[in-house]
Formats: C-alpha cells, sequence, structure tokens
C-alpha cells in the first residue's frame, strides 16, 4: 500500500512542508511594525472612528493627530496608499516620527490601506520586508502590496467598474485604493476605506492633502507633484521652491477624464486641496534586475543604466547614484513642506506652521535611520 | 555572457530536459526550471517565492477546474450535443460561412469577459465536435479554437490586456473599440478562411446532412440550454449591468450553472463527472501552478528586466522586431505588463490607442506559445489529444498571418488613427 503510493506520500509531505514554512514567512505580514510618534502627538483615533463601515476590519487604520492648539488650518498626510512604495509608508513615518505643529493641525496615516501592508504581489519577487538602521538598532518595515489583500476582498471582478463614474479598469484594480475614491458606504472593503478617508477629510475640515506615491523610473509620471486643476497656483510656488531647493519636480494637471484618484476625486467631493507625489523607485519598475532589498533601498539598477542609454524611453533614473531611498523620502518630505509653505502664502487666513522635519540635505547626509525613533 | 541569461537558458534548459527527455509533465518541469533559475540565481531554494508564484494564478485554475465540470455536466445532460448540432442545421449547406460563424461564436465569451480560457472552455467545447463530425482533423480543430480564443481575448468590448496596459501607463479603457475591432476581426477571418481551405477542402453537404439526420437524438427541450444561457447572461449582466446584477465571480457563476445542470436532467452522477472532469483539467492546473512559479523566478532573479531591456535595447530601424518577441513572452497578461507598458513609449508620436491594441494582440498570441503554452494546453484537453505541442504547430501559419498583420498596423498607426479614430 505504501509502496504503491509512495510518489503521492512523498509529494504530498514535501507541499505540505513548503505550505507551513511558507505560511509562517506570510503570517509575519500580520504583525504590524511598531510607530513611534513625536512628543507633538496630541491624538490618535482609528479611521473607523469616521466612518464605522471599516470597524474590525483590515482596513481600519491609525490616524494620528498633531494639534497645535492654535487655530489654523488643517492637513492630512497620508503613506502606504500602495504599501510596495516604500518610501511612501517611510516618509509619512519620518513625519510622524518627528513632527511639531506651532498653528493648526496636521493629521497623518501611515498605512492608508493596511488590509495591502499584509501580502504581497504575486509573481513579482518582492522581498517581504527591509531594515533600515536607526541610532536605536535596527527596524523592520514591511513591503506590502499595491492592492487590498485578497484575503479581505475577493474575487475580483473581470473588469472593474470605477464608482460613480462606471469608468472601466481590469478587474484587479477594484482592490486599488487610489482607483476607489471617493468611495462608497455599501461598496466593497476598498471603496469602504476611501471612503473613511473622505469622511475624514470633510469631518475635520481639511484645507490640503497629500497621497504620497511611489512610480516606477519609465512611467511618465514621476518626479512630480500632480494638481488639481483649481489649485495650480499652491502647486507651483511650491515647485519654485523647491527649484530654488535645487529639487526639480515636474507639475502634472490631474487628468479629468480617469477616476478614482487622491488627486481628482478628493478635488472634486471634497474641500481640501489635493496634492500627489511621485518619486522614482526601481524596485518597482518593470525593467528591473535582480529584485532584493538592496534594490528598494539603494534603488542602483543597471538595467535602468542600460535602458536610458537606448534612448527608447523617457527614463527617471541617475546613473551615477540610483534612486536612495533617503532621497526618495527626502524629496518626498521637501515636497510636503514646500506645498504648505505655499498654501500659507495663498491662504494666510488658515496658516498651517510645521517645525522639526529634516531637510533634503540632512535626510541625503544621516540617512532615513537618523530620523527614526525608538 | 550576463549571469541573466545565463539563468534564463538553465530554466529553459532544465524545463525541455524535463519534458523531451525525462517525459516530465510540462507543469512539473516549469516547477522545476523554476527552482534551478532560483539556484543559479543565488537564491537558494526561495519557498516563500515559490509557494507564492504558484498562487498566482488562483483564480484561473479555479474558473478552469470549475468550468470543466460545468462542461461535463453540460455534456452529459446532453445540452453540449444540442447546441452543435443547432449551429451545424443552421449552416451546414455553406461550409466558409459556417466555420467564421463557429470562429465568431468561439470568440465571443472571450469578448465579453478578456478571458481566453473561457472561450476554449466553454463555446470552443460546444463547437468541437461539430468540426470534428464534419471531417476537420482533430489537431486543426483544437488549432483553430485555440486561435479563436487569442482573437476573443483582444476583441471589444472588453479586452484585458489593453486595461494591463493602461494601468501601467495610466490610460484609461476609452476609445478602444475600434482599434481592437481592428486588430481582431481581420485576422480571426483569414484564420477561418486558412482552416476551412487548409482543412477542409473536401467538405461534402450530402455526407453532412446523413451526420445531422443520424445524430437527432432525444430532445429534452428548451430547459437543458438553461445553464448556459444562466452563464452566459450572467457573466455579460456582471460586466455591462453591475449595478444591478451582484457579483459572484466566474468561479461560483459555473457552479451554479453545474447545479442548474444537475437539475435539468436525472441521473447525471457529480461526484463521478466532477472527478473526470478535474483528472483532465489537473494537468492545465499544474501548467498554471508551475507558469507561476517560473515566471516569480524570472522577476526574483532579474531575468524578466534583463529580457525587457533586451527588447528596448534593439536598434532604432528593427525595433518593431520588440514588438514581435511580445508572443514569446509565453502569457498573455504578463507580456501586456511586462514589454507592452514600455513599448506604449516607444511607440510615443504614433496613435496611442492604435499602438496599444497592436500591442495587446501581440500579447496575446503568447498564451499559445511556450513555456506554458496555456490555450494549446486547454484546447488539448478538449479535443482529448495528450501532446499539445501539436496543436501549437497548426497554429504556426495563422500565428504568422496575425503577427504580420499585427506590425503592419503598427508601422502605419498614426496614418490609420487618423482614418478611423
Amino acid at each position: 500500500m505504501i509502496k504503491n503510493n509512495l510518489s503521492t506520500i512523498i509529494i504530498t509531505v514535501i507541499t505540505a512542508t513548503m505550505g507551513v514554512i511558507a505560511a509562517v514567512s506570510f503570517g509575519k505580514m500580520h504583525h504590524p511594525e511598531e510607530l513611534f510618534p513625536s512628543e507633538g502627538l496630541t491624538g490618535k483615533v482609528m479611521l473607523s472612528d469616521y466612518f464605522e463601515g471599516i470597524k474590525g476590519t483590515n482596513g481600519d487604520t491609525e490616524v494620528y493627530l498633531f494639534d497645535s492648539g492654535v487655530e489654523g488650518g488643517t492637513a492630512l498626510v497620508c503613506g502606504g496608499a500602495h504599501p510596495n512604495e516604500a518610501a511612501s509608508f517611510l516618509s509619512a513615518v519620518v513625519i510622524l516620527e518627528n513632527l511639531r505643529v506651532t498653528c493648526g493641525r496636521v493629521f497623518i496615516i501611515p498605512r492608508l490601506n493596511n488590509s495591502a501592508f499584509t501580502c504581497s504581489d504575486p509573481m513579482e519577487g518582492f522581498p517581504a520586508s527591509y531594515e533600515i538602521p536607526t541610532k536605536y538598532g535596527t527596524r523592520r518595515f514591511r513591503l506590502g502590496s499595491r492592492v487590498t489583500n485578497p484575503l479581505d476582498q475577493w474575487p475580483d471582478p473581470l473588469v472593474f467598474s470605477q464608482y460613480p463614474s462606471n469608468q472601466q479598469l481590469s478587474g484587479f484594480e477594484t482592490r486599488n485604493i487610489n482607483r476607489s475614491y471617493p468611495g462608497r458606504a455599501d461598496g466593497n472593503l476598498t471603496e469602504r476605506i476611501a471612503y473613511a478617508i473622505v469622511q475624514l477629510i470633510e469631518k475635520e475640515k481639511v484645507n490640503i492633502a497629500f497621497d504620497i506615491h511611489e512610480s516606477s523610473p519609465e512611467v511618465p509620471i514621476v518626479n512630480v507633484i500632480v494638481y488639481h486643476e483649481n489649485y495650480e497656483e499652491v502647486a507651483m510656488g511650491a515647485i519654485l521652491g523647491l527649484e530654488m531647493a535645487g529639487l526639480q519636480f515636474s507639475p502634472e494637471t490631474s487628468p479629468k477624464n480617469f477616476h478614482g484618484l487622491s488627486h481628482r476625486e478628493w478635488g472634486d467631493y471634497t474641500n481640501a486641496i489635493p496634492f500627489l507625489m511621485e518619486t522614482s523607485n526601481p524596485s518597482m519598475g518593470r525593467l528591473r534586475g535582480r529584485t532584493d532589498v538592496d534594490l528598494v533601498l539603494r534603488g542602483y539598477c543597471d538595467n535602468y543604466k542600460k535602458a536610458k542609454e537606448t534612448g527608447a524611453l523617457r527614463i527617471a533614473y541617475r546613473e551615477d547614484t540610483g534612486e536612495p531611498i533617503a532621497h526618495r523620502v527626502g524629496r518626498h518630505i521637501a515636497g510636503v513642506v514646500e506645498l504648505i509653505n505655499s498654501y500659507n502664502l495663498y491662504y494666510p487666513d488658515m496658516q498651517i506652521v510645521i517645525e522639526n522635519l529634516p531637510d533634503y540635505d540632512m535626510i541625503m547626509e544621516k540617512g532615513v535611520g537618523e530620523f527614526l525613533n525608538n | 555572457m550576463s549571469i541573466e541569461l545565463i539563468i534564463f537558458i538553465c530554466m529553459l534548459a532544465t524545463f525541455a530536459l524535463s519534458i523531451f527527455l525525462f517525459k516530465m509533465p510540462a507543469g512539473v518541469s516549469l516547477m522545476l526550471a523554476a527552482v534551478v533559475g532560483a539556484l543559479i540565481g543565488g537564491q537558494g531554494f526561495p519557498v516563500r517565492h515559490l509557494v507564492e508564484g504558484g498562487f498566482g494564478f488562483l483564480e484561473a485554475i479555479l474558473i478552469i477546474s470549475t468550468a470543466m465540470i460545468f462542461m461535463r455536466v453540460m455534456q452529459e445532460t446532453g445540452a453540449l450535443a444540442g447546441v452543435s448540432r443547432g449551429i451545424l442545421r443552421l449552416f451546414y449547406r455553406q461550409p466558409t460561412l459556417l466555420i467564421i460563424v463557429i470562429t465568431l461564436f468561439v470568440m465571443f465569451p472571450g469578448m465579453l469577459t478578456g478571458l481566453s480560457s473561457t472561450c476554449i472552455l466553454t463555446t470552443g467545447a460546444l463547437v468541437a465536435p461539430i468540426l470534428i463530425n464534419i471531417g476537420m482533423q482533430r489537431l486543426a480543430v483544437g488549432a483553430l479554437i485555440a486561435m479563436a480564443a487569442v482573437f476573443g481575448e483582444v476583441a471589444p468590448p472588453i479586452s484585458i490586456p489593453v486595461m494591463i496596459i493602461g494601468g501601467g501607463v495610466d490610460m484609461p479603457y476609452i476609445g478602444f473599440g475600434l482599434p481592437l475591432l481592428l486588430v481582431s476581426l481581420p485576422p480571426a477571418l483569414i484564420t477561418a478562411l486558412y482552416f476551412r481551405f487548409r482543412y477542409l477542402p473536401d467538405y461534402n453537404v450530402a455526407k453532412v446532412k446523413v451526420y445531422l439526420d443520424s445524430t437527432d437524438g432525444e430532445k429534452y427541450g428548451f430547459k437543458l440550454y438553461i445553464p448556459i444561457i444562466f452563464v452566459i447572461l450572467y457573466m455579460i449582466g456582471e460586466i455591462r449591468f453591475h449595478e444591478f446584477v451582484p457579483h459572484l465571480g466566474v468561479p461560483l457563476i459555473f457552479i451554479i450553472g453545474t447545479i442548474l445542470g444537475l437539475l435539468t436532467r436525472r441521473g447525471v452522477k457529480l461526484i463521478d463527472v466532477s472527478r473526470t472532469a478535474l483528472r483532465s483539467a489537473m494537468p492545465v492546473m499544474a501548467i498554471l501552478v508551475g507558469v507561476g512559479m517560473f515566471l516569480q523566478i524570472l522577476a526574483l532573479t532579474g531575468v524578466r528586466g534583463y529580457l525587457a531591456v533586451t527588447a528596448l535595447g534593439l536598434p532604432e530601424g528593427i525595433r518593431y522586431l520588440a514588438a514581435g518577441l511580445m508572443p514569446f513572452m509565453g502569457s498573455a497578461y504578463g507580456s501586456a505588463s511586462i514589454i507592452g507598458v514600455p513599448l506604449v513609449y516607444v511607440f510615443i508620436g504614433k496613435s496611442t490607442l492604435v499602438v496599444t491594441a497592436v500591442l495587446v494582440l501581440m500579447a496575446a498570441l503568447g498564451d499559445l506559445m511556450p513555456p506554458p503554452a496555456l490555450l494549446c494546453a486547454y484546447s488539448s484537453q478538449i479535443i482529448e489529444e495528450p501532446n499539445h505541442f501539436r496543436i501549437l504547430k497548426k497554429c504556426i501559419i495563422p500565428m504568422a498571418i496575425s503577427m504580420a498583420i499585427g506590425l503592419l498596423i503598427l508601422v502605419f498607426a498614426q496614418e490609420i488613427a487618423n482614418l478611423i479614430l
């Protein structure tokens, strides 16, 4: 009996062993990394406090509040909309762990799509996590997926009809939070998270909102500030300020016929002034070489150098230094600071004054870890 | 020679040795190739990546398993034979028209769902008996169905590879109707005519009439066809009327169809039918697990990027060859995502809509190509041919014609766009 079924037994044992090893590895993605907000933190709530419909789900996430107690405007900083974009999450964490607000209020959501931090994208070969050395020791951060975990929202439709525009996208995008705004209360989990964020923006009367992203170097919308057409002057003011600091950002108007994105729908459905920023991340690109933690953090990839030399594509990649994490986080934080400065010029009655954030040169010199707490 | 090229050659060699020398199943060969690629790429035995890749096509595996059970039940109830006879009865006097109608009929589910596999597993399975019974060689039948499935995946209104490329370049799925029709319909018609005149030259109306009369068996009326009508209408409804039709997902639709099928005729044994169906679908499902692992290791070791950069690095004059290489990526979705997205930028200056449509045709042809040769593998299940590469061989000429049409449209993309858009 055993002899006859030997191959079946061997295959079953191998498969079960591999399954257990993989399960342990994936199980670790359900343990969130601890964050250490700065002393300026005045409150912490859950996103479900703004919309009950996500309470008890993996879509619920922490919302950190820095309230100066001085009347002014309100800002919202969102990282981790796509948890495979390391600098998106890390930028929000660095802001969270260093920020002081002296006028107005700042809300920070570091893990915007919390569910997407608990899985990775099949067939992409991404590492599950990466580590950043800090003054206090090494900290581990998860590298998640672009979309909501299918364990939380499944199955995908063949075609995703975006609500309420009815724009058609591939079914996979139904789990992409940055295609799901303004969301809906009775929608799928991703739409409900998007709805909760819009509720927060409205209830807290957010004046300016940031959605921090990263993109493949070969995509044209990279190293950009995407703005809603109603707020061009704020974007241009910031881009000029960044230019003077030696940082080049391209202005990009939010396309009117491409729906579900934060820069389009936050602008259309709320009174917030939305901005989306993208840095160039070679570890996300389709032309990338070996996919590992080094590529995520050092951002150096010979393939992009070669691709750029072909002249076939417009590629946002610095051949000499690559696109290291310090550069990407530094750009995002500089972008947030300059956009708030520019906003303050145009809306002097609703000032938001923030302090203690490291500038681009400091981050480049000392590394991201220098600005992480423990 | 770069390490990525060495890894890729070793993976292909492992696959070829395993399948041709050691006579291992294609799915297992792909898994072995993935393991060898990981080892040579210095990744050791990356259990997490192999398991993650293996789950990459979980949805497709669920669709295939439920669709195969559904089709087996339809076969047992007599619905398949009924539909075959119906189509044949309508068009048997005009064989050329019959083959064209059959090709369009096979394309139909793919046009609505964007999935090539559904073409083979639903309408493909319905028409295969017709084609075999009117005298077309089995292998040619498998090849015609596989080719039609490719065109169904490309044709409007729903083309998922376009959406994948669109997602990569931030382009909404708007205005693709005519360009997709342009790149799918002419090659489909030419393919239909090719199979008509190459593999059905001695069509004899009288013989077919005799066959028709001899197969008029027991009639169960309209209720026999309710499951098929339900499955097709629900899939359309989910996409076109999503606000009113609850989203069930394709596997659940097939399961409901199966239950309806069991209610339409007594005596069909679900356990036996399911066992037979899953046993026949097992090689295809194993291929999908293997392909997922293979693609994961290609990405992990950098081979995927190496292939894409190599395609981009082709000299200016022969850059169109990069598009011509797309089918050789072996998967429509993989090819659309990996090479399709960069190529849209390469051809900036020409109509993006027409360029994308051509790239999607090229990518979709990849579903026929090894290592996975998915559509050939599905098709081989339908015509009960153990070696699916024999189907691929029959597809070579229509594939070449389709690629030539695609490249021609690509060269004149802007001029064509000026005419039709």
